[in-house]
């Protein structure tokens, strides 16, 4: 569960305030609005990049807005995906099992384990620069539910792909969601997508989310 | 009515532009190689001949030829001046320069112009008169002044097993020289010498070897220190915003803007504030020279790792955060990976900075020989004795140095980045 209460935000001349925000556990929440509206900048204090002002972030029964990121439990994939150029998608898999000193044989075990899930067990010894954008996408979803988190936090995850691979990730996302069952918010400027995922449905306006349950 | 055929659009040819890439870029790289050539050829890499003293004496045309007196049989070495048409020997016209044998007992110098100074110069070979061994000492006499230092290096030929070969020149006087000769066990009957290059002077010369020890070892203490202390400036300049942060990089560029010179006189200060002990052990000893390598290249290695952590996106280590890691787990995991690339370059720079680092060095470690010398005071202290091709060799021992080192790192770079 994400429970967001009263939260502000200042960055620069940039300000939120007063935002209220809860997906159940479980559940698929998709948040829309504009460009430049603040979405972004939501899920960063949720995942602990932002500090905030005032008000609380709560995921599942803790209160976490003292936490460091690491310690929250979060998956975050950006919009830019920022795979790290570094590492081959084995260890970009393995990178948050193998922080957590998980003994060998487990953390091959979840690697493979994801692989599956995300059909890319063939691309695992690949460098993410030989990746297309959709094998790309899968790696950093894999790698952001390598720990298990309780909440996924999608910026724009499906913003730069083509049509068909448009359809084939939503499915895949809505086939993660079955099968881990973790809380997600999904962040989006595409209605259709909103439509086409969300099992609850927020919009952005004028700094204030409000629940769409149309 | 159809309207009238639009014209085609076209785009003028690339080939004006890609002419000028290529020839800008190509008059740089043309004057570095030519420079480079230029003191390869400039170096004379045979054996000269050991030469006694002018034969020329200096004055003024008159009217006719100046007639010079001669050995028959002797080697004379000849250089034509700007005031001469050439040296007459035998009805024949010697021009330029070059060795020649005498035939008869007088030569004549023709001039250019009337009335002007005589610029030409005519040396004779100085040959081995007298040859003795002490101690395995030789101590040999020529016929005429050697003109050789102390510390010099010659070449021993033609006089059997023990005596061939390179040797210091251990003493000298006007018509003498003595080499230490440990396995000659006889006395030789004929000794020729001749003058080794100049690079194999200044290779042999205990003073250019430590110059190069001395070089290699402070650059490379010099970059890992600009490294460790690069590293982390760069990394808060690129990563933390706080009060103060223009001041500070300003303070960082000071040593790039400050003349070299100056930063050395400024540590010169600085030190006599230090206490005595501290000073005593730095100011014009190797420390010395270290720290005034490594206040201007670490300069430069700030400057580099703070541009490469600039290009890596902050958004890597937003992800390595909600992964599970700490700042210093993700600086150390995602970042520095990331950083591999900058950090060669900023090594390699402050190794060539500290390479070429003359001025501060001079001022705040003095260029004691054996001491705090290090290859470009070798270089200043060969051309403040006159001698220019022991300057050169110098110069080409540098190169030849740079070249080695940067040819190792970037195929060790290369392979790194690549693997």
């Amino acid at each position: 569960m994400i429970t967001l209460k009263n939260i502000s935000i200042r960055q620069g001349g940039f300000e939120l305030s007063g935002v209220n925000l809860t997906v159940a556990a479980g559940e698929y929440g998709v948040l829309m609005g504009r460009s430049g509206c603040g979405k972004t900048t939501i899920l960063e204090a949720i995942c602990g990049l932002r500090a905030i002002e005032s008000g609380s972030i709560r995921l599942g029964d803790e209160e976490v807005s003292g936490l460091p990121p690491a310690e929250r439990g979060v998956g975050y994939v950006p919009q830019d995906r920022a795979l790290f150029p570094t590492m081959i998608v084995r260890e970009q898999l393995a990178f948050a099992l193998v922080l957590r000193k998980q003994p060998q044989t487990q953390i091959a075990a979840r690697v493979n384990e994801l692989a599956k899930l995300l059909g890319i067990t063939h691309l695992l010894d690949r460098a993410p620069d030989k990746l297309s954008g959709g094998e790309a996408q899968r790696v950093a979803l894999g790698r952001a539910l390598a720990h298990r988190p309780a909440v996924l936090c999608l910026d724009e995850p499906l913003s730069a792909l083509d049509e068909e691979l448009h359809e084939e990730m939503c499915c895949l996302l809505e086939h993660i969601h079955r099968e881990t069952g973790v809380t997600i918010l999904h962040i989006t400027h595409s209605p259709s997508e909103a439509r086409r995922l969300a099992g609850c449905h927020f919009q952005m306006e004028n700094g204030k989310v409000v629940r769409d349950e149309a | 009515m159809s309207d009238p055929p639009k014209p085609k659009y076209r785009v003028a040819s690339d080939k004006p532009f890609l002419i000028g890439l290529g020839v800008l870029a190509g008059s740089y790289l043309l004057i570095i190689g030519a420079m480079v050539f230029a003191d390869l050829v400039f170096l004379n890499y045979g054996d000269q001949l050991i030469l006694g003293n002018e034969r020329v004496q200096q004055g003024r045309y008159v009217e006719s030829a100046v007639p010079i007196r001669v050995e028959a049989g002797r080697t004379y070495h000849f250089r034509l001046g700007k005031n001469e048409v050439g040296l007459k020997h035998e009805g024949q016209m010697l021009a330029g320069e070059g060795l020649f044998k005498a035939n008869t007992d007088e030569v004549q110098l023709q001039p250019r112009i009337p009335n002007a100074p005589i610029t030409a110069s005519l040396r004779p070979e100085a040959r081995v008169i007298g040859i003795a061994l002490t101690n395995h000492v030789a101590t040999l006499t020529t016929d005429e002044p050697h003109g050789l230092l102390w510390g010099q290096f010659i070449r021993v030929h033609g006089a059997g097993a023990g005596w061939d070969g390179v040797h210091e020149i251990t003493d000298t006087t006007t018509n003498q020289l003595s080499l230490a000769l440990p396995e000659a066990t006889k006395v030789a009957t004929t000794v020729e010498l001749t003058k080794p290059n100049p690079l194999v002077q200044a290779l042999r010369s205990r003073d250019i070897q430590f110059s190069i020890m001395l070089s290699l070892i402070s650059c490379t203490i010099t970059t890992l220190l600009s490294i460790w202390v690069a590293v982390p400036i760069g990394y808060i300049m690129s990563r933390f915003d706080f009060r103060g942060k223009p001041l500070i990089d300003t303070l960082l560029d000071i040593p790039i803007v400050l003349p070299p010179l100056v930063v050395g006189l400024s540590l010169l200060i600085l030190f006599r504030y230090a206490p005595d002990w501290l000073s005593d052990s730095v100011v014009y000893k190797w420390p010395a020279v270290i720290l005034a390598q490594f206040m201007v290249a670490c300069a430069f290695a700030v400057r580099t790792m703070r541009v490469s952590f600039d290009q890596i996106p902050q958004r890597y280590e937003q992800v390595a955060l909600t992964l599970g890691c700490n700042r210093q787990q993700a600086f150390w995991r995602v970042i520095m990976p990331q950083a591999k690339g900058g950090l060669l370059a900023a090594a390699t720079l402050s190794w060539a900075r500290a390479l070429g680092e003359f001025g501060p060095i001079l001022v705040f470690a003095g260029a004691t020989r054996q001491k705090t010398e290090v290859l470009p005071t070798s270089a200043f202290l060969e051309l403040q004795a006159g001698r220019t091709e022991g300057m050169l060799a110098v110069s080409l021992i540098m190169i030849g140095a740079a070249v080695i080192v940067f040819l190792i790192a970037r195929t060790l770079g290369m392979k790194r980045i690549f693997a």
